[in-house]
């Protein structure tokens, strides 16, 4: 437990803790701040002198930056001096959840809970040894690679990042972003971690290509909305993978959905000339930087597919020599690789000593947020986009969303759940309930699932199943992703793909739960429904099996789209109250 | 990390070796036992050492280098390995400080060198042969150098014997004393004197210079080092020492050539030119005894007017500590970054002493001409046009060093966004602390926005970009604001065709470049224009007046529908120009624009946020109800 402060009852720190004056930190160059800031709570940061970054995003002079539920530092490569204040504690948005989440919820994370650190951190404290230099160098050395391939017109260098959890895997891989596009390139950034999202809720594996500057506030920043965001929205393919574990089933749902992920990209980078020459930075999933039985094979799989051509390996001795016995100097499997001698490169690189185990308390508070503010918008007064705004009432920037909330028929939906997962789920997938059944009464309104098919049967080739030995990565097949429908559905893919059509009635454990609506028409087999990306998110309210509906939550109004869902059972699983 | 502990040893044995002021049999038999106890830490005592040798007064250079002596005859590898990697800078750093009697002692030991150990069974010399053979052949060139020098200023001093006038500042110098000369007063920088007196050994350039140079032998030479040269880069093409050293050459060329130089500056050149062949000029170089007159510590006379500085003193290698020291000094006063505490494992040798002249912006061997009067300024002359990718180059100075990798790459002039980089992808490689490429993502663009502190380069283009953040952010607020009234939502992700289709529109991209990234599907206009005519819709303005407001073109009014999308009434086939809004097909009729420039005017196109997601839908959707059926439109 690095959280200290996090078991104090709540009452009592809420009563007595009185908001402290401003505390200035001064850092000197090449130091850095790093504070934890308790979900509930906020940490207003102002920077008021030198410069200074947020995992390599630089922060303005003089705004405001406000944090909340994070564990974050702030480095200086010049030195700088910080002014931190205490923030508000967010009731509002916040409190619908944690006043009825406590009753089931971790108890741990019952309130908000002050810290006694400079503007109420749970901890706080200034670290002169870092490892930036080396972070920095990588992004210079990936820099020059960049350079020659846009000389020499071969891609961009492929990066993998891989090491055990709370390695800081996630803050290098902003840091290599956020320097990557302060040089004007463009990567894209591959998340194929399911306990944490990207621009989204956990469960998703995601790819998004990053022009503009990383939000300093929100983690990576936020995906698309209906009305302005002040910094620029990010666009990402988003896939749902309903496991908190790569390697459950021995990676049988992970490889496909991975695969179908690294065709996109690959897809992408063939078109975007600035993708191209930027190339990938693939964070990875900490389970893999153990090496339990399964984790290299799956590595193995990601090299392959994303064509990796620079492997770097944090806060783990072993797993860098695994890596470098079975990567260093390899050619890599880029199609172009064996033409221009591409070969991989094994890096190992210091871990952080700012990095601190994030426990399961935390972690779901991680995701709570991450879910609500995919429905909501960010809980957090914002105080820096407020002084952006030209209005002056600032509690009104923040960006409040409006999620719609309706009743769906059983009938309406077409769920897929990951088949052993549930224990009342024993009857077997049967191929024929998958012909008898009709999407209820919407059947009419959408006469698109017939033609579908049809017009979507242009030459494409289906991406190969589940079999572990895909094309890889070659940019000269025309692939058109968009064809969810594909036109000779192989069987013995099914048989494998863990995933299963639930039959209505939905048992009500579904309530309070998330269901991935896919972008495959609800007839879609199993495996079209796994390799499919997503739309979007509904949140399960509650479900009335006597009637035969559901009341939902959808992120916005109109009609659901009769697409396939996935059930998010186990993951990102229940979160309790986000509507009251 | 097993670095702790290494740390740890290394800062004991700093400080011990800190103690070490004399030639102290025991105390230098001490640090040997402590190094031999801590082999495992060798690496960062072989740092340690090598930086104490580099700091230290000159005084105490011989004693700590006698500890390095002792180590790699008693204990052997693998200090031998990790000391011989930066011996010849180690080495000739020192040699070039420290007084004659000294340097005999230096000459003495680094003859041991080249010998086995003695009473060992090993037969292999001390230091690899190639190690000893780059000092040896170094202190050649530098011995013949300096006896050319030597000639030409007895000749020139039997011409100005009968102008007396010593010139003040001299008598500073204690060498002096045995080596007082004379020197015409008149013809010398005004700052002459006081840096010179540190270097009794300098040619002293005089106008009555009459020794003829031979042109043509000269180009000649330059013309082999080229080709020399040429070789070793088309060999080893990513070492920068190589690639400076062919530039620095081709540069000297171009200044021969185009230049009308003095016969004095010829002169000069050609002695640099053939200390710089790849053969002793004088076949009688082995004999030379060991350089007679240079002696003082320069590094203790930081030169007060670098620029004042004689070619030959900015040429030599004697004074390439005070040189460094200089160009530190004027380029960029603040000191060294913090390289000490974080100074990687992998020892740098002699290069540390560098990473201030992170803003070089040129070969300072051209800046040094050009300081001298021997060049016409930058604009005069195309031939010193400044070289962007130019490192300090004094390594190509010091012969025989090969493998010099600059551990600071002086960054480009402001405004190229190309700035080339070369660093390798290895884990030695990213432990060299490199600040003057963090100048790259800081300093080099220094025009910065208010708001979200993003950087652009301080030029007429990163203005202009600039300009059109600014833009962004003040149309981005505005729609805030606007937004603020009615219900946000998020959007439905993109499915695997759009996010491929889509392109990231930046923030600093006016109409022009989102109109070139034309086949956007992120942005409105982009798709649009590839679809056909374009569905452009606004939202229906809350203000009554407004609302009542008729197309200013057709005088027709607007009709607001409510979309599904977007939850709110719209106004379709409206684009809003300033303060009015127009039907998009009147505009464009009106405006002959066609419809992607039109599309571009509205804020969807130009702020590439959400709307234009829906946007895109929109086009879609408003022609089939079922905005899900894809009808498919192949690109143009």
């Amino acid at each position: 437990m690095s959280l200290p402060g996090l078991d104090l009852a709540q009452s009592s720190v809420e009563t007595e803790f009185n908001p402290a004056p401003p505390t200035q930190v001064s850092l000197t160059r090449g130091s850095e701040w790093r504070f934890e800031v308790a979900h509930g709570t906020t940490v207003r940061v102002k920077l008021l002198a030198g410069t200074a970054e947020l995992f390599g995003t630089e922060l303005a002079a003089s705004q405001t930056y406000t944090f909340s539920g994070t564990k974050a530092a702030i480095y200086t490569w010049h030195g700088c001096t910080l002014e931190i204040s205490a923030g508000d504690t967010i009731d509002g948005a916040n409190g619908g959840a944690t006043a009825t989440g406590t009753g089931t919820g971790v108890p741990g994370l019952a309130g908000p809970t002050r810290g006694y650190g400079a503007g109420g951190c749970q901890s706080e404290y200034v670290a002169e040894e870092t490892p930036m230099v080396e972070y920095a160098n990588v992004h210079f050395a990936l820099e020059t690679l960049r350079q020659e391939s846009k000389a020499t017109g071969k891609d961009g260098p492929r990066v993998l990042i891989v090491g055990p959890e709370n390695a800081g895997k996630t803050s290098l891989a902003k840091i290599l972003t956020a320097y990557a596009t302060k040089m004007e390139r463009q990567p894209i950034v591959v998340n194929l971690d399911p306990t944490e999202g990207m621009l989204s809720v956990p469960g998703t594996l995601t790819a998004t290509a990053f022009r503009t500057m990383i939000d300093v506030e929100e983690g990576w920043g936020n995906s698309p909305m209906s009305g302005p965001s002040p910094v620029p929205v990010k666009l990402p393919l988003v896939y749902f993978y309903p496991s908190q574990n790569p390697l459950e089933n021995e990676g049988a749902l992970y490889r496909p959905v991975l695969s179908r992920l690294a065709l996109s990209v690959t897809g992408r980078m063939a078109e975007d000339e600035d993708a191209r020459e930027t190339g990938i930075i693939v964070d990875t999933p900490g389970v893999l930087g153990h090496g339990k039985p399964g984790s290299l094979e799956l590595i193995n799989h990601i090299v392959t597919e994303f064509s990796i051509t620079t492997i770097l390996v944090l806060g783990s001795e072993r797993l860098y020599s695994s890596m470098l016995k079975s990567y260093d100097n390899k050619p890599t499997s880029s199609a172009s690789a064996a033409a221009s001698d591409e070969r991989i490169s094994v890096i190992k690189l210091p871990k952080s000593g700012g990095c601190v185990d994030r426990d399961a308390a935390f972690m779901k508070g991680v995701r709570e947020s991450a879910i609500r503010s995919y429905f909501f918008g960010n809980p957090i007064p914002s105080t820096a986009s407020a002084a952006l705004s030209l209005s002056s009432a600032s509690s009104t920037t923040n960006i409040t969303l409006s999620p719609h909330a309706q009743q769906l028929d059983f009938n309406s939906m077409a769920v897929y759940n990951v088949a052993g997962a549930e224990d009342e789920d024993e009857d077997d997938y049967d191929p024929s309930q998958l012909e008898s059944f009709l999407p209820g009464g919407g059947v009419n309104d959408y006469p698109e699932s017939q033609p579908q098919p049809q017009e979507e049967s242009t030459p494409t080739p289906v991406l190969p199943g589940t079999t572990p030995t895909p094309a890889p990565a070659s940019a000269s097949i025309p692939y058109d992703p968009a064809s969810t429908t594909t036109t000779n559905p192989s069987p013995s893919n099914e048989n494998e793909t863990p995933l299963k059509k639930l039959p209505p009635p939905f048992p009500t454990t579904m309530a309070n739960s998330l269901l991935a609506i896919t972008h495959a028409p609800p007839t879609a087999s199993p495996s079209e429904v796994r390799d499919a990306s997503i739309m979007g998110f509904l949140y399960v309210a509650d479900v009335d099996v006597e009637k035969g509906k559901m009341r939902v939550l959808a992120p916005m109004g109109g009609r659901v789209p009769p697409r396939a869902a996935v059930w998010g059972r186990r993951w990102p699983g229940e979160v309790v109250g986000l509507v009251g | 990390m097993s670095g702790l502990a290494s740390d740890e040893v290394a800062e004991d044995y700093k400080n011990s070796l800190e103690d070490l002021t004399t030639n102290d049999r025991f105390q230098i038999s001490n640090l040997t036992v402590i190094a031999k106890e801590n082999t495992e830490h060798a690496m960062a005592i072989s740092r340690v050492l090598e930086n104490h040798i580099r700091t230290t007064p000159p005084m105490q250079k011989l004693p700590a280098l006698y500890v390095v002596d002792s180590i790699v005859k008693n204990v052997g590898t693998p200090y031998t390995l990790f000391l011989g990697r930066n011996m010849y800078q180690t080495f000739m750093n020192a040699y070039t400080l420290v007084d004659s009697q000294t340097r005999r002692k230096l000459d003495e030991m680094l003859k041991t060198w080249k010998e086995p150990v003695p009473g060992s069974l090993d037969t292999r010399p001390v230091f690899p042969p190639e190690i000893t053979r780059g000092i040896e052949s170094a202190l050649i060139k530098a011995r013949t150098a300096a006896l050319q020098q030597q000639q030409a200023r007895s000749q020139q001093e039997i011409r100005t014997r009968s102008r007396v006038a010593t010139p003040p500042g001299w008598t500073n110098s204690p060498t002096m004393l045995q080596n007082a000369r004379q020197y015409p007063p008149n013809g010398q920088a005004p700052g002459y004197q006081s840096t010179e007196n540190s270097y009794p050994l300098r040619f002293t350039p005089t106008p009555q210079q009459s020794q003829e140079v031979d042109l043509a032998a000269l180009n000649r030479d330059i013309e082999s080092l080229i080709t020399a040269a040429r070789g070793e880069f088309t060999n080893n093409p990513l070492d920068p020492s190589v690639q400076q050293r062919l530039k620095a050459l081709l540069d000297l060329q171009g200044i021969l050539q185009r230049q009308e130089l003095t016969q004095e500056q010829l002169r000069l050149v050609r002695n640099q030119v053939s200390a710089l062949g790849p053969k002793p000029v004088l076949p009688t170089a082995q004999a030379v005894p060991p350089i007679p007159a240079v002696s003082t510590p320069s590094m203790a006379a930081t030169p007060a007017q670098p620029l004042s500085q004689p070619l030959q003193q900015l040429l030599n290698p004697g004074t390439l500590a005070g040189l460094i020291k200089a160009t530190a000094a004027r380029q960029q006063p603040t000191p060294p970054p913090q390289a000490a505490n974080i100074l990687p494992q992998m020892p740098t040798g002699n290069s540390t002493p560098l990473p201030a002249t992170a803003s070089t912006p040129e070969n300072p061997l051209i800046a040094a001409l050009r300081a001298r009067g021997l060049l016409p300024g930058a604009a005069a002359s195309p031939s010193t046009a400044p070289t962007p990718n130019m490192a300090p180059a004094f390594p190509f100075i010091v012969p025989g060093q090969v493998r010099y990798t600059p551990p600071v790459q002086a960054p480009q002039a402001m405004g190229t966004s190309e700035s080339s980089m070369d660093v390798q992808m290895n884990t030695a490689s990213i432990k060299i602390p490199r600040p003057g490429l963090i100048a790259s993502l800081y300093e080099a663009k220094s025009n910065r926005c208010g708001t979200c502190g993003r950087r652009f380069f301080a030029t007429e283009e990163g203005k202009e970009k600039k300009a059109r953040h600014l833009d962004w952010h003040f149309k981005t607020n505005q729609r805030m604001a606007e937004a603020a009234k009615r219900a946000q939502n998020r959007s439905w992700y993109v499915d695997e065709r759009d996010w491929i289709k889509s392109r990231e529109v930046g923030d600093d991209q006016g109409l022009a470049d989102a109109e070139a990234s034309g086949d956007s599907a992120a942005g409105a206009d982009g798709s649009s224009a590839k679809r056909g005519p374009p569905k452009q819709w606004i939202h229906a303005p809350n203000d009554a007046t407004l609302r009542n407001t008729p197309c200013p073109i057709c005088q027709e009014k607007f009709e607001s529908t409510w979309s599904e999308e977007v939850q709110d009434w719209i106004w379709q086939d409206a684009v809003k120009v300033g303060n009015r809004v127009y039907h998009a097909s009147c505009y464009s009729e009106v405006t002959k624009d066609g419809p992607g420039p039109a599309g571009g005017n509205t804020p969807i196109g130009r702020t590439g946020t959400p709307d234009s997601v829906l946007g895109k839908r929109k086009t879609e959707g408003t022609d089939s109800p079922g905005h899900h059926v894809r009808v498919k439109m192949e690109p143009v």
